[in-house]
């Protein structure tokens, strides 16, 4: 089991710790839905340290990465990032959705999913060897266990970062970064500004990557600036509300990004990389199943979980992947893979919850 | 909170321990009176949960034997069923958790109160947790 290295100020602070993807982080601070109201409203902090870090050095880095990612790289410029990306297998199923950071021409910042990290870096040592370059020719680094990751996420998160004294935050646009920033005694490795809550879209998130003294001190300056400190399960909620795909629940190797609607994760004419030739010739062919939005009738207080069954009549159409209860449209919401031919949009098909049906309406995302 | 509560830290948080109750291994709370059990939810077993958005309650005057589901209670993280500690017949329920089911969170000793039964078999308390029981029981989980 890994730890984060904030769990003493977490605990300080009230959480309430549990695993994920094998680490021992908070999943809440006694109130997710209040955490998420107050993301929504007014700024909170998520640690994300569980999530990997993995640093790509040297002059085939870029071919390396230009093989094994979705996106393409080639437009980027030092200081941007490529937005939500995939690795895929070699049938087209998403191995991982990460986020790439160009440094420059020969270094590359990844930014995975736990449960992937190993997985991902076991990939990209593989197919150095396959493409016939050398540990010289590319390095992989894992730089996961020796920092932290912080976001910072709502409307006030760009007045929260300037309150400690992070004057240049404003100069960082959407999927932009900064390095190495200097705060009076606090040295940030890394600023972007990025999140998956869906603030992030109004450019209403920053995320902050450093060392773990540097870590710790930030998180108390930021709460002590007023934010609020929040959990797993609040992201999770969050991100659903917004559509966002959870590694493991709605995608994995099995699902390919056209089923999973991933289209924002694809960049159009790159079909070179692994998997990707595959994935085109499905966007051409058509696919029998499609990820859609859930909402259940208002007043209706159960969750949608995964594995619940989507009914057309008797017969089964669909599956849940990911469910919460979203506190901005006071409803409960979710997420299923749905038969092709059973996507109305609009329309209501029943929802098996233990035994009874529920109608359950069809929707594209975002539901906020 | 006039009862008496100790307060167990384990790796994963701060539990509350309500003193003059007994426990379960699924983590129901009993406090008995007479021939009548108040049962509930332990603090430990809410903050596993979390944030509480539904629950549904039995019939009153419903017989339930001991180790049946006797109530749901589906949080923003799981469902999870209440297993009656003892068997009974059900002779109040907690309605207000139909328009509050976050009283749990909030008091689950107290207002976050669930089903009052009728005991029907007392030898069946014998095999309820103390306190301390209860406590190695969390620590073991842990």
């Amino acid at each position: 089991m890994l730890r984060t290295p904030l769990e003493g100020i977490e605990r300080a602070h009230g959480a309430n710790l549990g695993l994920f993807a094998g680490w021992l982080t908070a999943l809440d601070f006694g109130d997710p839905i209040s955490e998420c109201r107050a993301t929504r409203s007014s700024a909170t902090l998520f640690d994300v340290s569980h999530m990997g870090r993995l640093e790509v050095d040297g002059n085939k880095s870029f071919e390396l990465l230009d093989k094994l990612i979705t996106k393409d790289l080639s437009t980027l410029n030092p200081g941007e990032m490529s937005g939500p990306a995939l690795i895929l297998n070699e049938n087209g199923g998403i191995k991982d959705d990460i986020m790439v950071y160009m440094v420059n021409d020969n270094k590359w910042l990844i930014v995975c999913n736990a449960v992937n990290r190993v997985k991902d870096i076991n990939w990209l040592l593989e197919w150095r060897d396959r493409l016939g370059f050398t540990n010289g020719d590319v390095s992989v680094k894992d730089l996961t266990t020796d920092s932290v990751l912080i976001a910072v996420q709502g409307p006030k998160s760009l007045e929260l970062l300037e309150s400690i004294g992070i004057k240049d935050a404003c100069k960082i646009s959407l999927l932009n970064f900064m390095q190495n920033i200097r705060v009076g005694e606090l040295s940030i490795y890394l600023i972007s500004r990025s999140g998956w809550t869906g603030e992030e879209v109004r450019s209403y998130g920053f995320e902050l990557w450093t060392d773990v003294l540097n870590g710790v001190k930030l998180y108390e300056s930021l709460i002590k600036a007023g934010a609020k400190p929040a959990g797993l399960i609040a992201r999770d909620i969050l991100r659903i509300e917004m559509g966002y795909v959870l590694y493991g629940n709605d995608i994995d190797e099995a699902v390919s990004p056209i089923e999973a609607r991933y289209w924002m994760a694809l960049s159009r004419g790159k079909d070179e990389c692994v998997g990707c030739d595959r994935v085109w010739s499905k966007y051409v062919g058509g696919v029998n199943r499609l990820r859609y939005g859930l909402k259940l009738k208002k007043g209706v207080k159960h969750i949608l979980r995964r594995g619940y069954k989507i009914l057309a009549g008797d017969e089964v159409v669909g599956e849940v992947t990911s469910g919460s209860y979203s506190p901005t449209i006071e409803r409960s919401i979710g997420m299923a893979y749905i038969k092709v031919d059973h996507a109305y949009i609009g329309f209501n098909l029943d929802v098996d919850i233990r035994g009874n049906r529920y109608e359950v309406k069809i929707t594209d995302f975002p539901f906020i | 909170m006039s009862e008496a509560h100790i307060t167990v830290r384990t790796s994963t948080g701060e539990y509350l321990i309500r003193l003059d109750v007994r426990y379960t291994e699924s983590d129901e709370w009993v406090l008995i009176r007479g021939n009548t059990a108040l049962i509930g939810i332990t603090d430990y077993a809410q903050k596993k949960l979390r944030s509480i958005v539904n629950v549904e309650l039995p019939a009153i005057g419903k017989y339930v034997k001991k180790g049946e589901s006797v109530a749901v209670i589906e949080s923003v993280k799981a469902v999870a069923d209440v297993y009656s500690p003892l068997s009974g017949r059900i002779l109040e329920v907690n309605n207000e958790l139909l328009t509050h089911p976050e009283y749990i969170n909030e008091d689950p000793y107290g207002k976050g109160w669930i089903i009052k039964l009728e005991i029907s078999d007392v030898n069946e308390i014998n095999d309820l947790l103390s306190h301390e029981k209860y406590i190695e029981k969390i620590r073991s989980s842990e």
